[in-house]
């Protein structure tokens, strides 16, 4: 039986073998390996600065606006902000961001900043969208700008870049369990595909446990924004970061369970980009202790 | 049965709750909690009710009050994580059941977060930021929510969990985990993505790792005991399993009387071992030897019979 549906297991995972059951698992979806034209870019930015949040976690704009430049400058490797923003998203875009409103919530400081970067570069204020939550919201957007918080997910090991989109494919319990293994086609769908510009990962105040709400305990200052073009090549490097401070947290390997396989599917059945760390180019500036990479 | 209500102080310290609480039942948890509401829903769930202390000056402590059928469903929820502080909120210094694996722990606080196991009631009382008067109320609320409150016994099922199994095995008590859906075993320990043991919310589940310490090197093994509504489906749900899980081992595969040798198996992460006890299945995963895994495996036949089970 060709198309009959293998179960992922523990034991793939052992075996290395989890890429191959997902694309037999995935057989004949119609987006598999290779569609995606032009492979994007897998350098991934990293910027912290310790002074973004004070004891209080109150956000410093000003050193959050510092770290954004900082970020963008370096991602698109122009002299400056403008030029930055403006080799990414045209005046003519109509703009989508799409921020995570549960479980560890985007900052909104970090939304305002980059609004405020666009409108510098002529986007007008009214084609700067929010556009979270539903497919009819980024049909009427020609460029998105992805900003998901950091952050573990207890039904998709992660939930921060792939994840969030899910609402796009306008049946997000469609995507649990094994299934969470096809977030990566969601990108995929007509009103999503190509438009991304940016993934800007909000890293300030990450939560490295599943949940599946937010325990306090398992959220620390990392006090960074995490960037690039590639989802999976930043999904990558954030899954890194988390599985770093759950090791770091226990003195011992804290595995996410389950684990996310969404992310090497995105690479290996979706397409998306790279999940092969050796694939990525991290580009780290600023505050470097526990850096976790 | 009559229910108390909780009759929650309308203010404490700085803070102030609304008259009534949200109520929330399965129907419209999603709306309220997303994907999470599917923790909740994996055991068994009555409603929740959900109270938001507001201050001018503060951020807002949350109280959510998750009320479950059983004491044991409460219980199954503070399990999935042992860590912080533990909180006794009687007067007298905390007893310890020697029948107890969990220390007869209730509460657990760390960070602005308190967790509560009361009865059949689980709660969750959280500080949104953490400053000294903050965890002073969150303490207060988390007091008056347990106080006059009945105190169950931790559930029957994990009397099956030896303390010690021979010379080397310890039970890690900080990680023993008590459920009844393939969604909370795989926050303890993947097995698959799918529900490859037909666990649901007739069945019961305790899973908790054992550890061997050779000097400085520590080897884990993962235990997993569940107990079904009757032997036929404890019977059905080892087929799913093994067809599952271990595809490769088909032959001899179905028979009815499947012998000792048959259940233990060298897979790539160690040994794996398991039979069944009439409505009750146990599994051993990552033993380092056949040994050890029979040795677990009888372990737990004695522990059933020494508990009547």
């Amino acid at each position: 039986m060709p198309n009959k549906r293998r179960l992922i297991t523990r034991r793939d995972f052992i075996r290395g073998t989890i890429g191959a059951t997902l694309g037999t698992s995935m057989f004949g979806v119609r987006w598999a390996v290779g569609s995606e034209k032009s492979a994007p870019s897998s350098l991934v930015t990293v910027v912290r600065d310790k002074d973004v949040m004070n004891a209080g976690l109150d956000v410093d704009f000003k050193v959050l606006q510092k770290i954004l430049d900082q970020s963008i400058v370096q991602l698109t490797g122009r002299k400056n902000s403008k030029e930055a923003w403006s080799k990414i998203i045209t005046p003519d875009d109509t703009v989508g961001l799409v921020s995570t409103g549960h479980l560890n919530p985007t900052h909104d400081e970090l939304v305002y900043a980059v609004k405020i970067a666009l409108m510098d570069i002529g986007v007008p204020k009214n084609r700067i969208k929010m556009a979270q939550g539903s497919s009819r919201k980024v049909k009427r957007c020609t460029a998105l700008i992805s900003l998901p918080a950091l952050k573990a997910h207890w039904l998709t090991g992660i939930g921060t870049v792939l994840k969030n989109y899910i609402m796009y494919s306008g049946s997000p319990s469609a995507y649990h369990d094994q299934n969470s293994a096809k977030l990566g086609e969601i990108w995929h769908l007509p009103h999503v595909k190509g438009k991304t510009k940016l993934i800007l990962v909000d890293a300030l105040y990450p939560l490295c446990d599943k949940g599946p709400q937010a325990d306090p305990r398992y959220k620390w200052p990392y006090s960074g924004l995490i960037a690039g073009t590639d989802p999976v090549a930043v999904e990558t490097v954030c899954l890194r970061i988390i599985e770093e401070k759950r090791r770091a947290l226990r003195g011992e390997p804290w595995p996410l369970s389950p684990p996310p396989i969404c992310v090497e599917a995105a690479d290996k059945v979706y397409g998306l980009g790279t999940s092969r760390m050796e694939k990525i180019k991290i580009a780290h500036f600023g505050w470097k202790q526990d850096l976790l990479l | 049965m009559k229910v108390r209500k909780l009759n929650l102080p309308k203010t404490i310290g700085v803070w102030t709750r609304p008259d009534a609480p949200r109520v929330i039942d399965s129907g419209n948890i999603f709306e309220y909690m997303n994907g999470a509401g599917e923790l909740y829903l994996a055991y068994r769930f009555k409603h929740l009710e959900v109270y938001e202390y507001k201050a001018d000056d503060e951020t807002s402590i949350l109280v959510e009050l998750y009320y479950m059928e059983t004491s044991d469903d409460a219980f199954g929820l503070l399990s999935l994580d042992w860590g912080g502080e533990r909180v006794s909120f009687s007067d007298s210094p905390a007893k310890t059941s020697n029948q107890s694996l969990t220390s007869s722990t209730r509460a657990l606080y760390g960070a602005g977060l308190l967790r509560v196991w009361s009865d059949n009631l689980y709660c969750r009382v959280m500080a949104f930021r953490e400053t000294p008067a903050s965890k002073q109320a969150v303490l207060t609320l988390g007091k008056t929510i347990a106080a006059n409150r009945k105190s169950p016994p931790e559930p029957e099922l994990l009397k099956i969990l030896p303390i010690d199994i021979g010379m080397d095995w310890k039970l890690r008590n900080d990680r023993i985990g008590y459920f009844r859906s393939h969604l909370v075993l795989n926050s303890l320990y993947y097995l698959s993505h799918q529900n490859i043991l037909n666990l649901d919310l007739s069945t019961e589940a305790v899973a908790a790792p054992y550890d061997s310490m050779d000097g400085k090197d520590r080897t884990r093994v993962q235990f997993l005991f569940v107990r079904y509504a009757d032997s036929r489906q404890a019977q059905q749900a080892l087929d799913h399993f093994h067809k599952t899980y271990l595809p490769e081992q088909k032959k001899n595969f179905g028979t009815s009387s499947m012998t000792e040798s048959q259940s233990y198996f060298k897979i790539e992460d160690g040994w794996l071992g398991y039979k069944v006890y009439g409505p009750c299945v146990a599994l051993v995963f990552e033993c380092p030897d056949e040994n050890s895994a029979r040795m677990i495996i009888e372990q737990i036949q004695f522990n059933l019979l020494r508990t009547g089970g």
